[in-house]
């Protein structure tokens, strides 16, 4: 579903993305381990076209990115760090808001059942974003891209900054979407998180892949030292 | 684009400081107009009863050498247009009132900056102030705050991602923060209205109509110029601290900068080189209370061969109306003369100013909002020129009277009768037509478009430059 193909990117003399190669298909959960200007969150930015690839080519649903952006962007969901929503809007409207910017029209029964998929409880999508918590824009975000029938989901550092309880609901949600055949592209410094949800798990450093490896051929200990490994060298 | 634009408003009503802001803003503008249509109102009050009481002191001219009554003259009034409550332009410092007499152009008095040393430094509440300064700022705060709480919260690239089109979405924020300049607008018409109502007619319904407009098409140039350089710039600090600069270049330093080239440009003589050269042109003409003057003397003999008799005292006429009105005509001439070549200085200064539009829209609105408010220099100029034909055709009447009246050469003390004091018409001035007012403004009108159209395409084909 989602394929780098050798894809490089450079800010002047800055290169943030090596010939990263990387293949994700449907149903899978690919979490790509890295430290900070590991090159995580320019490879999202490549796959949801706002930065252009320099060298190499990306396709999403077999289509090439750079030619065909408008239909690549309609399957892919987004889900940032920090899915910052209007806070002023109840979390019921903000979903609607970005459902009509992508052309779908839903009846708030729709919606409602869309955020409760997605986890967010009946009596909290009337409420204000303001009063949400991390957790629970979260959820709003990944309704989002569940209510646009996203079939590749982008989500940079998701967890980063959620209680465990609501890390762990992210998991689970993640775990469902992929049953349903989302493919899901995961940037994230949490090692355990990653082995937990992901199928697979690529360590990335300086914009090149160094590791790519299944995760259930590691333990939590083992990836971890293997990520540290990788990291100090 | 319906639903970006029905959420931007949506946030802007729900948001408590935002909302606080605007209802400060409505009040503020409704204040204004209000306060303006007062002060025009009293104006026009207190010209309609010196008017009345200068016409009753007119008409009640018993009985009057007309040329004394050329001495005696009158006052004539620059009626205020109710536009002029917008944007009162130059009526604070060109007054409102004008002496009328034979033998010279008098300067307008009654000018209330000159009288006022707070209006003089500070300027009076005007709807002009709100509509061209703060309104704009407004706006530029509003369509800067648009853009860089989407880029900061990063909620620009979900926005991206869902509608597909960075062009649709600047250009609905675009239009978003315009509607909040249109709103304002409308109050300030509304109240307007209101207070005016019974004054409206066809020419300032059109007037109303293009001021709307002008501003309209400013507002879009703010709002869709610090929407694009927003969005273009990384730094959202750098982008307000340079469309601030910009505004503050359009608002003050441009304005300063345009006047003082077109006055470098185009020199008006100074008034003691005026007065000078008027007064030496003067004295190559005929003197009309000197009989002995030599031109006099050429008149008379043309106006006896005329009458077919040998002297002043066979005529049927009096030969001092004529030559009065000779020299009437003589000073005519001279004052043609030099203020015509006043007027075309002034007229190339303007041009001169108007051209400043191509690079400071602000100039172009000021220009429109004044033209079609009819407070402008080229409404005063018209009246100027309504007065002078007036003044020359009083004057005319009054030489007429004594040539033709029944008087005899030399009779200085015959008077003529009330009915022909009461049978002078008054002065009425007539507002320019509004389609003299648009050919007078087109290169404003022109470089308001062209910025219009430049702002069009950097929304429309200059996105794809920006960076996120």
């Amino acid at each position: 579903m989602i394929e780098l193909k050798n894809a490089s990117k450079s800010f002047k003399a800055h290169k943030a993305i090596d010939k990263l190669t990387l293949k994700v298909a449907s149903g899978e959960i690919f979490g790509l381990l890295g430290s900070n200007g590991a090159g995580k969150s320019t490879a999202i930015n490549l796959l949801l076209g706002i930065l252009k690839l320099d060298e190499g080519v990306i396709s999403v649903n077999q289509l090439d990115i750079t030619k065909n952006s408008n239909k690549t962007r309609s399957i892919i969901g987004y889900i940032p760090e920090n899915v910052n929503l209007y806070p002023y809007l109840t979390g019921l409207e903000n979903l609607d808001y970005f459902c009509l910017l992508a052309g779908l029209r839903y009846s708030k029964t729709e919606l409602n059942s869309f955020l409760g998929h997605c986890g967010l409880q009946k009596n909290n999508a009337d409420k204000r974003v303001k009063t949400y918590s991390k957790g629970m824009r979260q959820k709003v975000g990944i309704a989002i891209a569940y209510a646009k029938k996203a079939k590749v989901y982008l989500l940079d550092e998701p967890a980063s900054g959620l209680d465990p309880l609501a890390s762990n609901e992210l998991s689970k949600l993640l775990i469902e979407l992929a049953s349903e055949g989302a493919c899901i592209l995961m940037a994230t410094h949490d090692l355990f998180r990653a082995r937990e949800v992901c199928n697979r798990i690529g360590i990335l450093k300086n914009g090149k892949l160094l590791r790519e490896l299944s995760s259930e051929s590691v333990t939590a200990t083992e990836l971890e030292q293997l990520y540290l490994t990788y990291m100090q060298n | 684009m319906r639903s970006i634009f029905i959420n931007e408003w949506r946030l802007l009503l729900r948001s408590k400081v935002l909302l606080s802001i605007g209802l400060c803003f409505i009040l503020t503008l409704i204040a204004s107009v209000w306060i303006s249509h007062k002060q025009v109102s009293l104006e026009k009050t207190a010209q309609d009863e010196a008017k009345q009481h200068l016409r009753a002191q007119w008409e009640n001219i018993e009985e009057m050498n007309p040329h004394s009554a050329a001495h005696y003259g009158t006052y004539v009034f620059k009626t205020s247009s109710i536009l002029s409550s917008l944007d009162n332009g130059v009526n604070n410092v060109t007054g409102r009132m004008i002496r009328v007499e034979g033998h010279v152009q008098n300067e307008m008095v009654h000018s209330e900056a000159s009288q006022m040393v707070f209006v003089s430094k500070f300027g009076k509440l005007r709807a002009s102030i709100f509509l061209q300064y703060i309104i704009p700022l407004l706006l530029i705060f509003l369509a800067f705050y648009s853009i860089y709480s989407e880029k900061q919260s990063g909620r620009l690239k979900l926005l991206l991602l869902q509608s597909n089109s960075l062009k649709r979405l600047l250009w609905t924020k675009t239009l978003s923060v315009c509607s909040v300049g249109l709103l304002l607008l409308a109050f300030v018409v509304l109240i307007f209205g209101i207070l005016n109502v019974q004054s409206f007619d066809e020419e300032i319904l059109k007037r109303l109509t293009l001021f709307i407009g002008a501003y309209l098409f400013y507002y879009f140039i703010v709002s869709g110029f610090t929407v694009y350089l927003t969005a273009r710039f990384k730094n959202a600090t750098l982008a307000l601290t340079f469309m601030l600069g910009i505004w503050m270049f359009w608002t003050i330093f441009l304005p300063n900068v345009l006047m003082s080239s077109a006055e470098k440009l185009h020199p008006l003589p100074s008034r003691n080189k005026l007065a000078t050269d008027m007064k030496e042109d003067r004295a190559k003409g005929i003197d009309g209370h000197n009989p002995t003057d030599e031109r006099a003397i050429v008149l008379k003999e043309e106006v006896l061969a005329k009458y077919g008799v040998d002297s002043l005292s066979q005529l049927p006429i009096n030969f001092d109306g004529i030559r009065m009105q000779a020299d009437e005509d003589y000073g005519n001439q001279v004052w043609d003369k030099h203020f015509g070549g006043v007027i075309t200085k002034l007229q190339l200064q303007k041009k001169s100013l108007q051209r400043g539009g191509i690079i400071n829209p602000f100039i172009s609105l000021q220009n429109l909002s004044m033209g079609f408010a009819a407070s402008d220099n080229y409404h005063h100029q018209i009246f100027l020129e309504q007065v002078e034909y007036y003044r020359r055709k009083l004057i005319q009447s009054l030489n007429i009277e004594h040539a033709h009246g029944g008087s005899k050469t030399g009779d200085w003390g015959w008077k003529a009768k009330n009915s022909f004091f009461k049978g002078i018409p008054d002065f009425d001035y007539q507002l320019e037509k509004i389609k003299a007012v648009i050919r007078t403004y087109i290169l404003d009108v022109a470089c308001l478009l062209m910025w219009t159209v430049l702002i069009f395409g950097l929304l429309s084909f200059n996105s794809k430059k920006i960076e996120l």
